[in-house]
């Protein structure tokens, strides 16, 4: 389910009451959608009770994006050999590892967004992820580069 | 039951691989596993986890399917091991042909194979 | 200072294997298997299916030997190239037969690169500077798993800065849709054959501006191989078993090198099965398949033929497992002759065997030389050491003969 902003947006009180230090209800949709803002900011929606409803099925609607706040990155283990391919391709730990991932190497950073570990990859610090928070921009590298899809994202 | 009277021996071209998701480096077990392609498994009228029995040079074993895009299109892989050994001949060590059909019960094991040696 | 191990598990022989709070870092799943269960299913002494102590399993072995007419020793690709020279040593002692997996391998390979009949490089070059790189009958992905990430495709080199992203051109040749031809996108190629020997006949006409099957694409490859001073072809199991004629592809590789550096490098299997051809080449001038007894290399003395035609009563078999991975009709043979099995596993073979002698998993247990895919001779470092690896084994038989 692809969410977008609009739809967030008819679900929020509309007040622009500007308590949760956004202008208008339609720029605090904006950084919901881009996880810069959690629901609970939107003081209304939780202490007016005819707002209930609404908030209910707001929490249902985000609850994958929540998700993907998290480990918005998937692993599928059983599909993954450890082949290392996408832990080199990242362009985050190729910047950051210029010694270790960059040239091939097992990461030697201590922080890594990916690491081969006990024979399968695992997500370790996914706020690097170039996917992940304000400039966020829509990297596929490591998933293009997994040849068995061991990888996926949340959204696309 | 429907399944079976439809169905027919049909041939497959085998190709022999190592395949790292199953194997085991202790040398304790194999997974009697085949990974037929997705158009001939359908075509063959073969379910993911059904088990066929395998045909080739004389010889047969019962496999579990599993598919898998990388196997060649008119057949399937058998990871490197002692099921595709105990099918192969020396000249069709890595590629050969078998014929293939749906069977029921498990999959061979690994002490029939072994005792079929020790004389 | 972070300690960093060498796995033995595949000839990449990676060298920064960390073990860190218990957890086995930058190892591909084989080679997890290898550090985080080298201690689940070893070998117990044993002697006619009775459990004995280690000495009474060697001196078992020992007299079996001197017992024997016709022996084979076989397999080592897994061991150091110190156990490998005892072996080799113990082979002319009873002038037996000695051969490894690389005679149904890439054997025929590493030989004409000793002979210098094909010219290779390093991997650490390929890293630095190799702009194609062809993957000729080799799916990495389950046979080498690192190959692609460590060494060729991904990482960025000296003289390639930005790897795989502009620097590369991947060719993957290959009968099916094998999981590396997906890797083939950008700057890349996937050929699927259905005869190598065509695609070798396409570069020999391409080279002279004849017309031929393949000429698009051997034409897109030999272009880009000109641009750069190395080019590598990575060949596999499956190139091997596709030529009808080793002779004719060391000859493309030779034309090739008329218009542009083209260099071959095995992207063979066992951790130390190069390190195998290599020792037995500097003591006699061969790599596998040799008879001591003759005093030369030939197909009739292939581990393999020589069960098939029961030309031996005894076989002595190092750390491989033919039961497990050689054709029926040969491995059904292993029942009529005796078998000394020294593994650190007990492994199908030594479930059969009439001697079996537990040893150490070289790499883990015990330390040594092994010889990469390239070449390179790489030490190993164990976790642990223990006494009775393949070293002592060999050695005491040797001893006691
Ligand atoms: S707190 Fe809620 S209602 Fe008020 S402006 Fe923000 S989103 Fe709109
Ligand atoms: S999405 Fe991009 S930045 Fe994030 S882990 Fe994958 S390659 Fe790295
Ligand atoms: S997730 Fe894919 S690319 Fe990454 S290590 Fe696993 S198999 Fe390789
Ligand atoms: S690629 Fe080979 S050497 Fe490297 S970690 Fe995997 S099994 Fe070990």
């Amino acid at each position: 389910m692809a969410l977008n902003p609009m739809d967030i947006y008819k679900l929020l009180p509309k007040t622009n009451c500007k308590k949760c230090g956004e202008a208008t209800c339609m720029s605090f949709a904006f950084k919901l959608l881009n996880r810069e803002r959690r629901l609970e900011e939107c003081i209304p929606l939780y202490e007016d009770k005819k707002y209930e409803r609404q908030r209910k099925k707001l929490e249902e609607m985000l609850k994958p994006l929540e998700e993907a706040t998290e480990t918005g990155l998937i692993v599928d283990e059983s599909l993954c050999t450890g082949c290392g391919n996408c832990v080199v391709v990242c362009p985050v730990h190729v910047e950051k590892d210029p010694k270790g991932a960059a040239v091939g190497k097992g990461i030697t950073i201590d922080d890594p967004i990916l690491r081969v570990e006990d024979g399968a990859v695992k997500v370790i610090n996914m706020q690097a992820c170039r996917r992940y928070g304000k400039n966020r921009v829509l990297c596929v590298v490591c998933r293009e580069n997994c040849p068995t899809d061991a990888i996926r994202f949340l959204e696309g | 039951m429907m399944r079976f009277s439809k169905f027919l021996k049909v041939e497959a071209d085998i190709v022999v691989a190592r395949y790292a998701l199953v194997m085991d480096e202790t040398k304790s077990k194999t997974e009697p596993v085949i990974f037929l392609h997705p158009e001939f498994a359908k075509r063959s009228g073969v379910k993911e986890s059904d088990v066929v029995e395998v045909e080739a040079n004389g010889r047969v074993v019962k496999l579990k399917v599993k598919l898998s895009e990388s196997a060649p299109e008119s057949g399937g892989i058998i990871p490197n091991g002692i099921y595709a050994s105990y099918l192969t001949n020396f000249d069709g060590f890595k590629k050969f042909k078998a014929s293939i059909e749906v069977s029921e019960g498990e999959p061979t094991s690994v002490d029939g194979i072994i005792g079929q040696l020790k004389t | 200072m972070k300690m960093s191990f060498v796995c033995p598990g595949c000839s990449c022989l990676c060298d920064d294997i960390e073990i860190v709070d218990g957890k086995i870092l930058h190892a591909c799943r084989r080679g997890e298997e290898i550090f985080g269960k080298y201690k689940e299913n070893r070998a117990k002494p044993m002697v006619k299916g009775k459990e004995v102590d280690v000495d009474s399993a060697i001196e078992e072995a020992t007299e079996a030997l001197k017992d024997s007419e016709n022996i084979a020793i076989y397999g080592m690709d897994t061991t150091t190239v110190e156990a490998q020279q005892h072996g080799i040593e113990l082979a002319e002692k009873l002038n037996a037969y000695i051969d490894d997996n690389s005679s149904f391998c890439l054997g025929e390979f590493v030989e004409a690169i000793l002979r210098k009949e094909l010219p290779t490089t390093t991997l650490e070059d390929v890293r630095d500077r190799a702009y194609v790189m062809v993957y000729w009958g080799a799916n990495p992905f389950h046979s080498l798993s690192r190959h692609m990430s460590r060494y060729s495709y991904y990482p960025r080199g000296a003289k390639r800065p930005r790897g795989y992203e502009e620097d590369r051109f991947l060719v993957v040749v290959d009968v099916r849709r094998s999981e590396t031809s997906k890797l083939a996108k950008k700057n890349a190629m996937f050929i699927q054959v259905s005869d190598d020997d065509e695609l070798v006949d396409s570069f020999f006409k391409v080279v002279d501006g004849k017309a031929a099957k393949y000429a698009k694409e051997a034409g897109i490859i030999l272009n880009g191989m000109k641009k750069s001073d190395l080019n590598v072809i990575f060949g596999g199991l499956g190139l091997k078993y596709g030529l009808k004629d080793l002779g004719k592809f060391v000859e493309m590789v030779k034309k090739l090198n008329e218009v542009a550096p083209v260099y071959f490098i095995p992207a063979g299997f066992h951790g130390n099965m190069r390190g195998f051809n290599e020792t037995l080449f500097e003591k006699v001038g061969y790599v596998n398949k040799y008879s001591f007894r003759d005093g030369k290399s030939g197909g009739e003395f292939a581990f393999t033929e020589l069960l098939k035609n029961e030309k031996i009563d005894t076989a002595l078999i190092v750390g491989t497992d033919p039961v497990y991975s050689l054709p029926f009709e040969v491995s059904s043979k292993l029942g009529k002759i005796k078998t000394i099995v020294v593994d650190p596993r007990m492994s199908f073979t030594a479930r059969i065997a009439d001697v079996v002698i537990p040893s150490a998993v070289s790499g883990v247990e015990a330390g040594g030389t092994m010889v990469r895919s390239d070449g390179v001779r790489v030490k190993l470092e164990p976790l642990e050491e223990r006494e009775v690896n393949d070293v002592y084994i060999l050695n005491k038989i040797k001893e006691g003969l």
